[in-house]
């Protein structure tokens, strides 16, 4: 089962950890020992980490950190769920240069030689990883959100395309 | 800045006291170990040719010599979180341990909530409250830049957070923030003693709530970022009252000077433990100025 196929309610509930661990091992080849000490909740279509504890019964707002999101196919995972289990990935990912880095961080989209599978990618800039990148066509399109973004450092010159 | 008079008598050196509030404060940060180890951080700042000094009383507070720490990448990444020097007092006060449960009953925008979260490498849980809807995202954003993952958040009016039994509880309450003029500089022109009475109200509502929170053998930290003893010393008497059941713990940080909490004010005797909570003063460690009390329930 998928965790898309589910009934949507707009409660916390909780998930099997072997079903999330398995679409990030297909994925990223992130081996489930990464979620170790970890457990999940879905609320809606979005998916929850927290650490492995009993939660008081009140009513919540978060609970711990939004991983991912099944929306769209194909879930998308979140820019802050990378930087904590990304750097476990053993595919699927993508090393840039410093300029290319500037330019992920910004919120823009490049051209990039990978052979990664088009989808969703880890995004490294030396040993960090910067987030959530779409890759396809060879085209890098950044997925950080906009709060987290370098302000532009050149101004008015936009990218063509 | 003549509201600060009422504070003569009870101010070491009042005269340094209110020169130095004209004075901005430098900015400051604190490294986040749940992303990043203390000595690759100052590598990377040394390679990236930024001026920073570490604090001397806490190893991960660093003090940063340039304008707008916000942009660097190490911030974007989450590694540090910009964050006032003495702001990160209160969590070290409240001595999280990895494992326990703990309620931050004023959260939002987090960086005590981190802060506990990272002394608590993740594990364990931490309940971040925050009434205000607008708030919240903040809380939220930081939480997650930070990789913080054993953290929930909550919504409730502090004073009826319904239940619970915490190792430990942070009460960092809104206040008139009078220590923070040296960031914002007009803050004391809004300040008057209705002001502080009307918080006292609220104040006194959140700490009594806290402390029923509380497990026995618990821990509640109260702290503020303002001078008025109406928002400091009077709120702790009220709300610990006759109880036997609570004492005040003696609040020190090494290499961090602090005045002794006041016993007198108005010409009105108040309890002596009192002396046990902390008065910071920003002309004595230059920083801006706070109040942290420290009660253990028996
Ligand atoms: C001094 S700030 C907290 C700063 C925060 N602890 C930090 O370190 O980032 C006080 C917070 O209390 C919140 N607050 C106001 N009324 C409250 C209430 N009745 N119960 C709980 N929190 C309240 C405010 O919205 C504000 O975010």
């Amino acid at each position: 089962m998928s965790p898309r196929s589910s009934r949507i309610r707009n409660i916390f509930e909780p998930l099997d950890k072997s079903l999330i661990a398995k679409l990030w091992q297909d994925r990223f080849g992130i081996p489930e020992q990464a979620f170790s000490g970890c457990k999940f909740f879905r609320k809606a279509r979005s998916i929850w980490v927290i650490s492995d504890v009993d939660l008081p019964r009140l009513s919540y707002e978060t609970i711990g950190m939004r991983i991912m999101s099944c929306k769209d196919r194909p879930w998308k995972p979140t820019t802050s769920a990378l930087q904590v289990f990304g750097r476990y990935a053993a595919k699927n990912l993508i090393h840039l240069n410093r300029e290319e880095a500037m330019i992920f961080l910004e919120g823009s989209s490049q051209g990039i030689e990978s052979d990664c599978e088009p989808g969703y990618v880890v995004v490294f800039y030396r040993g960090d990883v910067l987030g959530c990148g779409l890759y396809s066509h060879g085209k890098l399109i950044s997925q950080i959100p906009k709060e987290r973004r370098m302000a532009s450092t050149v101004e008015s010159e936009t990218c063509p395309d | 800045m003549d509201y600060l008079d009422r504070y003569r008598e009870i101010v070491p050196d009042y005269d340094a006291f209110q020169a130095i509030q004209c004075l901005p404060l430098y900015n400051s940060a604190r490294i986040n170990t749940l992303k990043i180890k203390r000595e690759n951080l100052l590598e990377r700042l040394e390679e990236g040719g930024v001026l920073f000094q570490s604090f001397p009383w806490y190893p991960l507070g660093l003090k940063l010599d340039i304008e707008s720490p916000g942009k660097l990448l190490e911030n974007l990444l989450g590694y540090i979180h910009i964050q006032e020097e003495l702001s990160m007092v209160p969590p070290l006060v409240l001595d999280p341990q990895p494992g326990e449960s703990v309620l931050d009953l004023c959260a939002s925008p987090g960086s005590k909530t981190t802060e506990i979260s990272q002394m608590m490498e993740n594990r364990g849980l931490v309940i971040a409250n925050e009434p205000s809807l607008a708030r919240v995202s903040p809380l939220r954003s930081n939480c997650e830049r930070l990789g913080a993952i054993n953290v929930a958040i909550t919504r409730y009016d502090g004073r009826n957070f319904p239940r619970g039994l915490f190792d430990r509880v942070l009460v960092d309450a809104p206040c008139s923030s009078e220590g923070r003029e040296r960031r914002g500089p007009g803050v004391l022109s809004r300040c008057s003693t209705e002001r502080s009475l009307d918080l006292q109200v609220l104040q006194i509502g959140l700490l009594k709530n806290a402390l029923r929170l509380t497990k026995p053998g618990g821990v509640v930290v109260y702290s503020t970022c303002t001078y008025a003893p109406e928002e400091n010393e009077l709120v702790v008497q009220e709300a610990l009252g006759e109880a036997e059941e609570f004492r005040l713990e003696k609040v020190c940080i090494p290499g961090l000077l602090e005045c002794p909490g006041i016993t007198e004010w108005n010409g009105k005797r108040l309890n002596d433990d009192l002396s046990c909570t902390a008065r910071y003063y920003p002309h004595i460690n230059d920083t801006g100025g706070f109040y942290v009390a420290k009660i253990i329930k028996n």
